[in-house]
């Protein structure tokens, strides 16, 4: 039963069971990743905390009379957590630039068309249009992974600045250290922004099914073959002709190395669908 | 498919192994040693053995001279001024800009006095009191807006222009040396009553005056050349030299981490710490530590993530690349 793109609510009704078997999943994102997006997720919130604590608001608002939270006003200890979870973030984001770099991975990079086709979707979400085809990633992630990468960046980068002023240099230039803090605190909104957004996207009635994705690192198979049959005809092996367990074993081709499963998968997810189920 | 999940169980372990080896690399290769003032920079010395209080004066020359140089400075708070929520706690002292026997934001500098009886008779100590300027100040590297400064000369200094008045540094000080002063400054333009509660004040090292090569306005004004500024080395080795010719005792040189201010004094300061009025406004004379020191080796760490994460990734990119292209040769 071949359904137009975008039309996955039918798609859905041939799911109605209690839980997909594993025979319906396949694999969209490997350890690596989920490891890096959780690393990134729980390190970033801490930070975002820990962040807020750096103001003198704590005791002003009661919140250190709040029960497990009396340490929010000592500024040593919410600095050394905020250290703590720096170490995390930053050692994730630069293993993330690296990894991925070498290994070729562009499906989460944004495309040329990507800002047009969004709009595209967006009128999609509220009815006024049909989704386009989507590959791997739809649009607005590609351009959302753009934006969360420029602030990370800029948090980093003003981070480091700020902690080698800390440990060795107090008296470092004056502008930079203005630079450093004003363009950390300005990052820091646009952060709690974007995490905002990100749980916007989930609310989304048709985005719901990739939670699952970020959890388990597997999406449901006819979710899948209807809203991301771009992505799907690759794993599949349809657009090098061949079939989804060639497609699997080049990891030579960036789109398509699916790195033993670690990090699947740019382009060409292993089929995982144990044939004979579970 | 039964080779694809061999693979995956190997590249896991491979995965585990690069970034634990990275975490043990990068904590190795971490710096351990907190910044040290700058060589060339400038320290003050203050010979307790030679300030008399300035008996007889109404006001100590040091502090009468500072007060003029800083007349001024405290723009005049709105009125009313507004309450900050919820605790409404306003610190005002522009009705009580006279005081001179502390710390306010209209007073930098104060004398205090130590009565103490020792070998039979009652001896009296005068110590000036202001900001130590210390050489790792947290006071000004937590500034969460960086209105708090070293510099390279030195010179702790505020920008009241960007100074919200929450009262951090006041803090994390050890001597809770910067006073506030409710009703002025940035803060009245954003949420006053929300946001901020004023502007922090304190003692500048007349970062104006050494920038054109004079000498701050307190040390100028000393009729007993009980303080001295000078070449960072030189005023280490004069302390040094003094304290050695009076078999005393030096205050501030490994305070807090190290301090641009050195007092110099033929009695411990033990016993000066116990005569002294202590309390707000009036610091005391602990030999304290510098409570970030503990932050520091975190701080490390995080210096050294990037380094960590780019091994990592090139070390599980090249492991990858290897199995893929072992698993190619089986094939």
């Amino acid at each position: 039963m071949q359904q137009a793109p975008g039309s996955f609510p039918a798609g859905r009704k041939a799911m109605s069971r209690k839980g997909p078997l594993k025979a319906d999943l396949i694999r969209r994102h490997g350890i690596v990743v989920l490891l890096e997006h959780w690393a990134i997720a729980v390190s970033g919130l801490v930070l975002v905390i820990t962040g807020i604590f750096e103001l003198p608001i704590a005791r002003r608002y009661y919140i250190t009379e709040l029960p497990g939270l009396a340490w929010s006003g000592d500024y040593m200890t919410s600095l050394a957590l905020h250290y703590a979870a720096s170490v995390v973030f930053v050692g994730a984001s630069v293993f993330h630039v690296v990894y991925h770099g070498i290994m070729g991975h562009r499906s989460i990079l944004p495309r040329r068309g990507d800002l047009a086709e969004s709009w595209q979707v967006i009128k999609g979400f509220i009815g006024k249009a049909q989704e386009p085809p989507f590959h791997k990633y739809l649009p607005e992630q590609r351009l959302a992974y753009a934006a969360i990468a420029v602030i990370i960046a800029g948090l980093v980068a003003s981070g480091i600045v700020k902690t080698w002023k800390n440990l060795f240099a107090p008296d470092m230039d004056y502008t930079l250290v203005l630079w450093a803090t004003w363009a950390h605190n300005l990052f820091f909104v646009l952060f709690v922004l974007a995490f905002f957004a990100h749980m916007a996207a989930i609310v989304i009635k048709p985005n719901r099914p990739l939670i699952r994705a970020i959890f388990t690192g597997r999406v449901r198979r006819d979710y899948a073959e209807h809203r991301h049959p771009l992505w799907f005809a690759e794993i599949m092996g349809e657009r090098g002709g061949g079939t989804g367990e060639q497609a699997g074993a080049s990891p030579e081709d960036g789109e398509k190395g699916d790195n033993f499963g670690l990090d699947a998968q740019e382009g060409n997810g292993e089929p995982a669908h144990d044939k004979g189920g579970s | 498919m039964k080779k694809a999940r061999d693979g995956e169980g190997i590249s896991r372990r491979t995965f585990f192994k690069v970034f634990s080896g990275a975490v043990v690399t990068g904590a190795v290769g971490a710096p351990s040693k907190a910044a040290a003032a700058r060589p060339g920079s400038f320290a003050t010395l203050i010979d307790l053995s030679l300030c008399d209080g300035c008996a007889g004066r109404e006001t100590p020359a040091c502090v009468g001279a500072c007060r003029t140089k800083n007349e001024g400075v405290v723009p005049e708070p709105v009125d009313p001024i507004p309450k900050p929520l919820p605790r409404g706690r306003i610190e005002d002292w522009s009705k009580k800009r006279g005081v001179k026997d502390r710390l306010t934001p209209y007073n930098y500098i104060f004398v205090q006095k130590a009565v103490l009886r020792r070998n039979g008779t009652h001896e009296t100590v005068y110590i000036p009191r202001r900001c130590m300027h210390c050489d790792n100040p947290a006071c000004a590297t937590i500034c969460p807006f960086s209105a708090n400064h070293k510099f390279e000369s030195g010179a702790v200094v505020i920008d009241k222009d960007i100074c919200f008045g929450g009262a951090k540094c006041r803090d994390v000080c050890p001597w809770s040396i910067p006073q506030r002063q409710s009703g002025v400054g940035i803060y009245l333009h954003i949420l006053p009553t929300l946001a901020g509660n004023g502007v922090m004040f304190k003692c500048d090292l007349c970062q104006d005056l050494l920038m054109e090569g004079k000498t701050p306005a307190c040390i100028e004004a000393c009729p007993q050349k009980a303080m001295l500024i000078g070449p960072r080395e030189d005023i280490m080795a004069e302390a040094e030299r003094r304290a050695a010719a009076m078999g005393g005792h030096i205050y501030g040189k490994e305070e807090n981490g190290g301090t641009s201010t050195l007092y110099v004094s033929r009695i411990p300061f033990e016993e000066l710490n116990a005569a002294i009025e202590k309390g707000p406004g009036r610091p005391h004379l602990d030999r304290v530590k510098r409570k970030m020191a503990r932050t520091d080796p975190v701080a490390s760490a995080v210096i050294t993530s990037p380094v960590v994460g780019l091994v990592a990734g090139v070390a599980l990119a090249a492991g990858a690349r290897l199995v893929s292209r072992r698993e190619e040769g089986h094939e």
